[in-house]
């Protein structure tokens, strides 16, 4: 109850925060829109040229791309932690984080919220919608639920793997360039993992398994029986590289030096 | 539980990098590192009681910094016992905290782009404080460190001194019973300084608040504290009343003249033949030294001797002040006081 009545109070502060530069925020809200419809009419192009991909369409393709873009936008909104190196360990800041009774790793994840990311929804669920109706799929009333269930297993999933990274900076005092690597290697969950090799495709599942934030979870709402499985494992995947994560990080707490005065 | 903090054989080992030199010795590197485990905090032991004003001195380095984040549950010991509050800080870091304020001097505890009051609310709900404690403890800290002008504005529109003031009050908002102070008057003006001093007096006797400080000012020590724990290197060198190290170590008198004639040494030093005293010359300013002992009788004898034989431009006495004390401390090392 004291973390939820915690996130609402950090989620007023950082809205007023925002509201106080109120130009800052209209311009990004429209350079958001903007680089989201730049995005999308991207994503229509690149894929206008591919028809099949070892037994998926064009718009099936389209829509796996659409149902990833709506996980990443949660885990860019409440995950922010791709800098956490230079900002907490570097800089000492973490120092005052310890210093506080609320678990650290989520004190930092309420600091770096960052909710306009989730426009990137917006796009995603445009994409999804397109696709999905020249595919002529039907929605059922369970899809919504599940939907949601997909989406969070999905940005757990990445909260889980860029947390495991950010633990790294308590072990290692040097800065790893691992991170923007990581963001590239994500982005192969984007597009039908049977296109990869056996050795991708087992990393892509089980070691990094950035394909249930894409193709698996976005597989059920194609109705492709056969992945179906894969499907319902993405909450199961996603809580599993959470919880592990969380275990690192109390793990990499103890190993914190703390920065010089 | 009489004592706030207790600390029995606290070591902290930080493991120092060293690299080889030129480019072989950068691929040697890559393999195997040379490293050095080095003590920061090396064996030390002490216990602060409830209520207590201890001021924790040492030069840069000496693990003062170190102490004091293993102190808060911020670094993990590598041996040795502490219990603060009657709690290990690192194990129940999210219960201890609650029962502590921090503030360091060189970084901020206040969200940069909010206003000051919007910083305490957030913090007051992080303390879980409620509204009715809030209001008895905070109006009247707000008050004495005359902050209520800053509240609505933004933490970096602050100046250092309005916002080393507003830490301080964010520090106590959940009026912890023990606080930490590491540089906490860094880079202030004397009147800030003066005015957080008074703050720190205050809310010791109103509350009984442990206050543990480090500092390299060592006027915010006297004017605070009566305990201090000296360190260097990592160890305890003394431990004790402040009172004490000054009356032991502190080394005499200095007289200083300035004559308006042109004098030498040796007859200067021909007049107080037979006397205790050891003169010293500075040629280029012209100033004659006579370091004596802490005795007045001593000291009216050589001014009259001196005053009757030359015209004085300027006399001095001056007392060893702790800052030389201390220098002389950790020049000769350990200190032997009773």
């Amino acid at each position: 109850m004291f973390y939820i009545s915690m996130f609402f109070q950090y989620l007023s502060q950082y809205l007023k925060t925002r509201l106080q530069y109120r130009a800052d925020l209209f311009v990004e809200f429209f350079s958001d829109l903007l680089s989201q419809a730049i995005n999308l009419v991207f994503i229509l192009v690149v894929f206008g040229h591919t028809n099949s991909l070892h037994g998926w369409n064009r718009d099936e393709i389209i829509f796996i791309y659409g149902f990833f873009l709506v996980p990443y936008a949660v885990f860019s909104a409440f995950f922010n932690i791709w800098d956490f190196n230079e900002r907490y360990i570097v800089k000492g800041e973490f120092d005052r984080i310890l210093t506080r009774p609320i678990h650290s790793l989520f004190q930092i994840i309420l600091e770096r919220l960052e909710l306009e990311s989730l426009i990137g929804a917006i796009t995603g669920l445009a994409v999804m919608f397109y696709a999905g109706i020249r595919l002529g799929l039907k929605l059922n009333w369970y899809d919504p639920f599940l939907f949601i269930v997909f989406v969070i297993g999905g940005a757990l999933v990445y909260g889980g793997v860029f947390i495991m990274l950010a633990c790294i900076s308590f072990w290692a005092d040097a800065r790893t360039s691992l991170m923007p690597m990581m963001y590239n290697i994500s982005n192969y969950g984007r597009y039908p993992v049977n296109i990869y090799n056996k050795l991708i495709r087992f990393v892509l599942t089980w070691i990094l398994p950035f394909a249930f934030v894409g193709v698996y979870p976005a597989a059920f709402f194609l109705g492709k029986k056969e992945w179906f499985w894969y499907s319902f494992l993405t909450p199961v995947i996603g809580i599993t590289f959470f919880i592990l994560s969380v275990l690192l990080w109390n793990q990499g707490v103890k190993k914190y030096r703390g920065a010089g005065n | 539980m009489n004592n706030a903090i207790e600390v029995q054989k606290l070591r902290k080992e930080f493991k120092a990098y060293s690299s080889r030199s030129g480019l072989t010795g950068a691929f040697r590197d890559l393999f195997t590192r040379n490293y050095k485990i080095a003590p920061a905090v090396n064996d030390i032991s002490f216990s602060v009681k409830k209520g207590e004003m201890v001021g924790y001195i040492g030069e840069n380095g000496a693990g003062k910094s170190t102490t004091i984040k293993m102190l808060t549950g911020i670094l993990t010991p590598t041996s040795g016992q502490i219990s603060v509050n009657g709690m290990n800080p690192h194990k129940e870091r999210e219960k201890f905290v609650q029962t502590i304020g921090v503030v360091f001097g060189q970084r901020s505890q206040l969200w940069w782009d909010i206003a000051v009051q919007e910083s305490f609310r957030l913090l007051k709900k992080v303390y879980k404080v409620s509204d009715q404690q809030y209001d008895e403890h905070m109006n009247h800290v707000i008050k004495t460190l005359d902050i209520e002008p800053l509240l609505d504005k933004p933490v970096r529109k602050l100046s250092l001194g309005q916002r080393m003031r507003c830490e301080l009050a964010a520090a106590l908002i959940h009026n912890p019973p023990l606080l930490f102070l590491d540089e906490p008057t860094i880079g202030l003006d004397v009147l800030v300084k003066l005015k957080i001093r008074e703050f720190l007096k205050e809310i010791n006797e109103k509350y009984n608040t442990t206050i543990l400080l480090t500092t390299h000012d060592l006027s915010d020590i006297e004017a605070l504290c009566e305990r201090v724990i000296m360190l260097d290197e990592g160890k305890v060198i003394y431990d004790g009343a402040l009172k004490n190290l000054k009356e032991t170590l502190g080394e005499g008198k200095q007289l200083q003249f300035q004559f308006l004639e042109k004098v030498d040494l040796i007859t200067v030093k021909h007049l107080t033949n037979g006397m205790p005293v050891k003169w010293e010359w500075d040629e280029k300013e012209q100033i004659f030294t006579a370091n004596i002992e802490d005795s007045d009788e001593l000291i009216s004898q050589v001014i009259a001797q001196v005053a009757a034989a030359y015209k004085i431009k300027d006399i001095k006495i001056n007392e060893t002040s702790t800052e030389e004390i201390i220098r002389n401390i950790y020049e000769k090392g350990a200190v032997e006081v009773g």
